[in-house]
């Protein structure tokens, strides 16, 4: 597994261009068609790929980030998804990416500007006893049709 | 792997998972006459060890397979493999008396039925790929013979296992493929294949009494049948992987006849029964 984490993430592709690669599998790419191949060669000091693992728990919840695995393709990917990441059950899905399908933007001109942005923020408001009301109108309504939901709660 | 995101938030809810239905199905064993249990119990001893010893074998890889990944994944089928046997020993258990326990660890050496296939030491890694891979294919032709089994829970337990020999089919298939693309994985896997393909079709050596449980209907083809069937579908898969083996067709009939426990299976039993050994008869 890889042990790239946030901080090597240094250098930020260009708005919308797939984030060169960097992991520690990174090594200089002639073509990114033909890098599938080359790394496909295990044994010939190529570095297998890291793909990103999403896992769905039970039906209906998010895809949630789980970890990633170092496969050489794709097959292999799945193989190690699936036992790395469910061989316990603990999945009803799984989303298997390779890293360098990823678009990384980090850019802090992009996401952390420097001008003040406090009137973005909902700070000031409080919601409390309109959050209530508006949930005991649902609850009241829910009531009379179904069971009402569990899990509301935010 | 690259911490995440999931531990910080809300606690994880932990299901507990509860089997549906047992793994092992209910079954009364008067519905089967003595003679026909014997026979089957014949053909679950030789599944069952079948089972348990590769995965013993390939356990040995845990800690030191090629990659942290294949480790973890080679390992898991291992598993697998054992929790196998464990259903296959229970049955039996079932129907001669006995416990599950005492058939798997309570034996000599010399009184396990495995196919020589599986007397082979762990070796290498293409060795154990291709061993996994012989034994896979091989096993998915015999389980296909036991799945409309007229043993009901034999039937329900085969799909069971089944399902995850698919998994396990698909695993080494991807293997098989790496290694035979060339180059010093390919030499090996060849050197390997021509060490195991003598056994290659040992399991397919006849159970006794075979005959009654065709008659009956729980085994769907003679063992001659289906290793003729291995044998072609073994042959064009290694043609299509451009891997050469011994021209001749292995024989089967004698794919669980040995004199003795051999040296390296001796070894693997020492070390799956060390446990077992150290406190006669306690309950672990």
């Amino acid at each position: 597994m890889s042990q790239e984490g946030a901080g090597a993430q240094e250098q930020a592709g260009p708005l919308g261009q797939p984030v060169p690669d960097r992991g520690p599998t990174a090594k200089p790419a002639p073509s990114s068609e033909g890098r599938h191949d080359d790394a496909a060669r295990l044994g010939e000091g190529a570095e297998p790929d890291v793909w990103e693992v999403f896992r769905q728990e039970k039906d209906g919840d998010q895809m949630r980030h789980a970890g990633n695995v170092r496969a050489p393709d794709r097959d292999l990917a799945t193989h190690y998804a699936r036992e790395l990441y469910s061989r316990r059950q603990e999945s009803v899905r799984l989303w298997i990416v390779s890293r360098r399908d990823i678009t990384d933007l980090s850019d802090p001109d992009l996401l952390q500007p420097p001008l003040d942005r406090t009137f973005k923020k909902p700070g000031g408001y409080v919601m409390r006893d309109k959050l209530d009301a508006a949930r005991k109108r649902a609850a009241a309504s829910d009531g009379s049709k179904a069971g009402g939901g569990e899990g509301g709660a935010a | 792997m690259t911490a995440t995101p999931e531990g910080a938030a809300a606690p994880e809810r932990r299901a507990t998972r509860r089997l549906a239905e047992p793994d092992l199905p209910h079954f009364d064993i008067g519905d089967l006459d003595a003679p026909t249990r014997e026979a089957l119990s014949s053909l679950l001893l030789t599944m069952a060890d079948d089972e348990f010893v590769l995965g013993f074998w390939d356990s040995e890889w845990t800690g030191i397979a090629p990659m942290l990944e294949e480790d973890v994944a080679f390992s898991s089928l291992a598993q697998d493999e054992i929790g196998h046997a464990r259903l296959l020993y229970e049955m039996l258990a079932q129907l001669r008396g006995g416990n599950a326990d005492e058939l798997a660890f309570g034996r000599h050496a010399d009184e396990y039925h495995h196919c020589l296939l599986l007397d082979h030491p762990r070796t290498d890694w293409a060795f154990s790929v291709a061993r996994r891979w012989l034994y896979d294919t091989a096993d998915a032709v015999r389980l296909d013979a036991l799945r409309r089994s007229a043993f009901a829970p034999l039937a329900q337990v085969v799909e069971k296992i089944r399902r995850e020999e698919t998994y396990h089919l698909m695993h080494m298939d991807v293997w098989m493929r790496r290694l035979a693309q060339g180059g010093e994985p390919h030499d090996r896997l060849e050197k390997a294949l021509a060490t195991l393909w003598p056994d290659a079709l040992s399991m397919f050596a006849s159970v006794p009494d075979e005959g009654r449980l065709i008659d009956e209907g729980i085994l769907a083809s003679t063992m001659s049948d289906l290793a003729e069937r291995q044998y072609e579908q073994l042959s064009a898969v290694l043609v299509n992987l451009g891997l050469s083996v011994p021209g001749r067709r292995p024989s089967w009939e004698d794919g669980r006849a040995r004199a003795q426990a051999s040296d390296s299976f001796r070894w693997l039993w020492g070390e799956f029964t060390m446990v077992h050994r150290l406190e006669e008869g306690a309950s672990w």
